[in-house]
């Protein structure tokens, strides 16, 4: 898909577009529009088009709130969209108005829908014949009314359709082209849904409180509404604020892992070994805490933090050696090493007691009792939750420190003047001074009302790993070596970068950043206690490898990725608890078909994913000859590398022999 | 100590060395063809755990129909959706051309999420299926009685040696992974060959994974694999890619494995730190294995 200078949108728009308001069309007429009310157990009030209202729930007589209107805008958005699927069909040149003004109109319904639910959860609360319970039962029915997916999916296809209309525009065009890099992980994201939802109505039977049997067309429509209610009980944590600050907790040892398995695939190589690392770092991080001499003080913390991190890279940087040294691959061996350290773990802090040639030994590590967890960490070497460390006001009352807003204000603004001026080190002077300001900064604040979030400070440590990922990548000359190496390991050997040298540093980084995940469990209490506890997931460790191909191996990529995964970790819980057939497994199906769908570049074709430069078709196309394709300088430095290595063809090259 | 040697190398040794060292063999001599055509694998251990538990559950559901015929079919069920998900993996790394460790590990991932899901929705359990009520017959004498996939795997070690040796597909199929190229110019389709290979692999990771549910006990239970199909493809490599290396291979690894099993009953180490053992002699064994005799094309996809 390249730019063609024609005013007309392109086929390939065209038939986009096309597709997707005819989905949305369908999707308008059989399914429902919208949910009246639904209780705790996902029992439904279905609103369809005609108007016609299926009830789901247990009571027959619930009161129902006017949906009139909804409908209505229901019929105005089905109207454009049949009016851009016309103007697809023709290639016209409007039909990104159309697709605009459907999602303006599906979006109006739902805005309308949820005032009048708003409406009549207020009409209860303020009802004084009714009992509490009842009360609150009956507020979470309307509360859990919405759209559904006969809005939701013009919503979608009103944006997609515009998009594809605009492209015809060259600024438009431009501007969708810097997002095609998103392309493969919204497409994997997209088919996993899509596989995942085809799961859920195998294993799961429609919601149905009524008792009675449902008729073809109700049972389709209570199926079709389960999909979607499934996908937005797993998405929801991300639009109320306490849920999202547990899917933030969630995600934390996820951008650990992802940055883990991220840095390795830099350097071509692929690292499986996470769970491994993060177990070793689990552990350093709880002989340092437990056991270090008290008087050492605050030092205490950071000692345990730099043990962790210690224990990951030692795991890590093993298979790195054995693949530099006698070209053992660092897939099987990181593999094996997972399990190596898991028998550590729970030799640990399994028993209490040991054999050893005949003898019992005790096991000094593990706390007496019945469950598998080692002694308390001491206080000095506990992180703060994020609640405590930005907390400045006094004695009950929460409040945020303005601190690091200023600081992050006086970065970007000290950045942008200095940088402008032309002034040598503009970044690392804005940084200091971005510190300073932050500091003084530090005891102004706002009250805020959050209640209890265990999120903790490893998350901003996970966050300084990103910076430092970002720093040590794309900002050092180590970087670049190891950067190099993985895009081509002979080119760089005949380049005077050492192979083996860098195998081995990239192993011991990825290495480091999984076991610094350790803090997160040991450091940070995630497990409620402050332990090394037999309950740690250390599984957290593959979901690295969905969040690095997520985040395409960039820091930001992994954050975001890592953020996505936490919600649906989060969903995932609630939809456990709601659904009787469908447990949180459904999370790790859901990556694993991301990670199979991003492998496969999305079923895309090369040319859509990765095109030729627009400079060098236009050259082509000037000259008619394909010499004058060669890319000036300043072009060819802003072609970046795939951000996929191919780490099956690495595993042959990067020896230290350079593949002899 | 001559007790001690006496209860760790008795009979009974010798049946669980057999019992660790088949579904090594087994899903090893799988592995055998998908490299030797190329494709790296290294899905195998989500293979063997589809076959394990599509084997107790079709078992499960057909038993008041078949009777005593049920894992039988249970046991062609779990090949058969094996050789299907590898066929996934094969689609994915010739069609597609993905990274084939990438796309094999997509296949690990998804053996850790589906049978929890499918347990659930079946059984309302998500760790394990019920028992079944027949599992597949032993044969044999004494302590040393063993179900038919104990048998194939050895029958099994003499054909693939023929087969790779001594067919036209084997001279193809070696062809293939060596010079993809210089195999398509003769003549031979090597998208079909591997395509066959790859799936062939997981129809033999399949019955692995069956011999581990219904031959070895009597139900799938969480994590069934415990790593075999990772060390089954070290044992691959340290096998050099030959049927009779990897019957070598495998022998050690399996006797590793019976050994910290036995161990473990014993007051002689840690049998926690025991059970990691065959997982580092592994790492050791690969130390001194060449990548001299990998197959050249291993993990190039082909553009012909």
């Amino acid at each position: 898909m390249t730019y063609l200078p024609d005013s007309r949108p392109s086929p390939v728009a065209s038939r986009i577009a096309l597709i997707v308001s005819a989905v949305a069309a369908a999707g308008l007429v059989l399914t429902p529009l919208a949910v009246l009310g639904r209780s705790f157990d996902g029992n439904a009030v279905l609103l369809h088009l005609s108007g016609a209202a299926l009830n789901l729930t247990a009571d027959p007589q619930v009161r129902l709130p006017s949906s009139g209107t909804t409908t209505a805008l229901g019929w105005v958005t089905l109207i454009f969209m049949l009016a851009t699927l016309v103007g697809a069909l023709r290639r016209e040149r409007w039909f990104w108005i159309t697709g605009l003004l459907g999602f303006a109109t599906a979006l109006a319904a739902v805005l309308l829908l949820n005032g009048v639910l708003n409406a009549e959860s207020a009409r209860i609360a303020a009802d004084t014949t009714l009992r509490p319970g009842a009360k609150r039962t009956l507020r979470n029915f309307y509360g859990g009314g919405g759209m559904n997916l006969g809005l939701f999916l013009p919503m979608l296809a009103g944006l997609i359709a515009a998009g594809a209309g605009l492209s015809a525009r060259q600024v438009w065009w431009d501007r969708l082209n810097r997002l095609r890099s998103l392309l493969v992980p919204t497409v994997a994201i997209g088919l996993a849904i899509l596989v995942g939802a085809i799961v859920v109505l195998l294993v799961q039977p429609a919601v149905n409180g009524t008792g009675a049997a449902l008729s073809l067309w109700g049972g389709w429509l209570a199926k079709t509404d389960l999909v979607y209610f499934v996908y937005s009980t797993l998405f929801a944590p991300i639009t109320r604020l306490n849920p999202f600050l547990d899917s933030l907790k969630l995600a934390t040892p996820l951008i650990f892992t992802g940055l883990s398995v991220a840095f390795a695939f830099r350097t071509g190589l692929f690292n499986v070994g996470a769970p491994g690392q993060l177990t070793m770092g689990a552990i350093g991080a709880m002989l340092v805490g437990v056991y270090a001499p008290a008087g050492l003080g605050w030092l205490l913390l950071p000692l345990s933090v730099i043990a962790a991190g210690i224990g990951g890279a030692l795991w890590g940087g093993i298979p790195g050696l054995l693949k530099a040294r006698f070209g053992s691959s660092e897939v099987i061996n990181t593999i094996m090493l997972n399990y190596i350290a898991s028998a550590i773990f729970i030799f640990l802090i399994g028993s209490e007691t040991f054999p050893f040639l005949g003898r019992e030994y005790n096991m000094p590590f593990k706390a007496e009792g019945f469950e598998a967890r080692s002694n308390e960490l001491q206080e000095a070497a506990r992180l703060p939750t994020l609640l405590q460390f930005f907390n400045v006001g006094g004695s009950g009352a929460t409040v945020m420190s303005l601190g690091i807003v200023f600081g992050l204000i006086t970065l970007a603004l000290g950045r942008w003047i200095l940088g402008r001026r032309k002034v040598k080190n503009a970044g690392v002077l804005a940084f200091v001074a971005a510190l300073v300001v932050g500091a003084l900064t530090w005891r102004i604040g706002v009250p805020v009302q959050i209640a209890g979030s265990q999120l903790n400070a490893s998350f901003l440590i996970a966050l300084l790993c990103v910076a430092g990922f970002g720093t040590l990548m794309w900002r050092t000359a180590t970087g670049y070596a190891l950067r190099a190496v993985g895009l081509s390991p002979k080119a760089a050997e005949y380049g005077g970068i050492s192979v083996a040298r860098n195998t081995i540093l990239a192993m011991t980084f990825a290495g480091m950043f999984a076991g610094l995940a350790g803090t997160h469990y040991v450091n940070g209490g995630a497990l409620d206690e402050y332990r090394l506890k037999g309950n740690m997931p250390a599984n957290v460790g593959f979901d690295g490898i969905a969040v690095a191909l997520m985040g395409q191996s960039t820091p930001v990529g992994v954050v975001a990725a890592s953020m996505l995964f936490g919600t649906i970790d989060t969903g995932g819980i609630d939809v456990d608890l709601k659904l009787e057939q469908i447990n949180k497994d459904i999370v790790t199906v859901l990556k694993a078909l991301i990670v199979l769908f991003i492998a496969a570049g999305g079923f895309l074709s090369r040319r859509v994913t990765d095109p030729p430069p627009p400079q060098l078709l236009k050259a082509v196309e000037a000259t008619g000859k394909p010499d004058a394709a060669r890319l000036d300088a300043p072009v060819a430095k802003t072609e970046q590398g795939t951000p996929l290595p191919n780490v099956g063809l690495s595993s042959e090259n990067n020896t230290r022999e350079g593949g002899k | 100590m001559q007790d001690l040697l006496a209860q760790i190398f008795g009979i009974s040794f010798l049946a669980i060395f057999i019992r660790s060292f088949v579904p090594l063999l087994l899903t090893a001599l799988g592995g055998l063809f998908s490299e030797r055509s190329g494709v790296v694998n290294i899905a195998l251990d989500g293979l063997i755990i589809f076959g394990a538990l599509s084997g107790a559950i079709i078992t499960k559901q057909i038993e008041p129909a078949l009777g005593p015929l049920s894992p039988w079919v249970g046991w062609l069920a779990g090949a058969a959706v094996g050789g299907l998900v590898a066929w996934i993996h094969a689609l994915l790394s010739i069609k597609y051309r993905a990274d084939q460790v990438i796309s094999g590990t997509a296949i690990n991932l998804l053996a850790s999420g589906v049978p929890p899901v499918i347990l659930a929705a079946l059984y309302g359990s998500s760790t394990e299926s019920p028992k079944v009520e027949y599992g597949l017959p032993l044969w044999g004498v004494g302590e040393l009685r063993f179900s038919p996939p104990v048998y194939f795997a050895f029958v099994l070690v003499a054909v693939i040696w023929y087969v790779v040796y001594k067919t036209p597909y084997g001279l193809r199929l070696r062809a293939t992974g060596e010079q993809p190229g210089a195999a398509a110019s003769m003549g031979v389709n090597v998208r079909r060959m591997r395509y066959s290979a790859v799936i062939l692999s997981g129809v033999l990771a399949g019955t692995a994974g069956v011999f581990l549910s219904i031959g070895n006990l009597d139900s799938y239970v969480r994590n069934m694999s415990a790593g075999m199909g990772f060390i089954s493809l070290a044992a691959l490599i340290f096998g050099q890619w030959k049927p009779l290396g990897v019957l070598g291979a495998t022998a050690l690894f399996g006797f590793l494995q019976a050994l910290s099993i036995q161990l473990g009953g014993t007051d002689l180490l840690p049998p926690t730190l025991v059970s990691a053992l065959p997982f580092l002699v592994t790492i050791i064994a690969l130390i001194f294995t060449g990548r001299s005799a990998a197959p050249k094309a291993l993990g190039k996809p082909f553009d012909g």
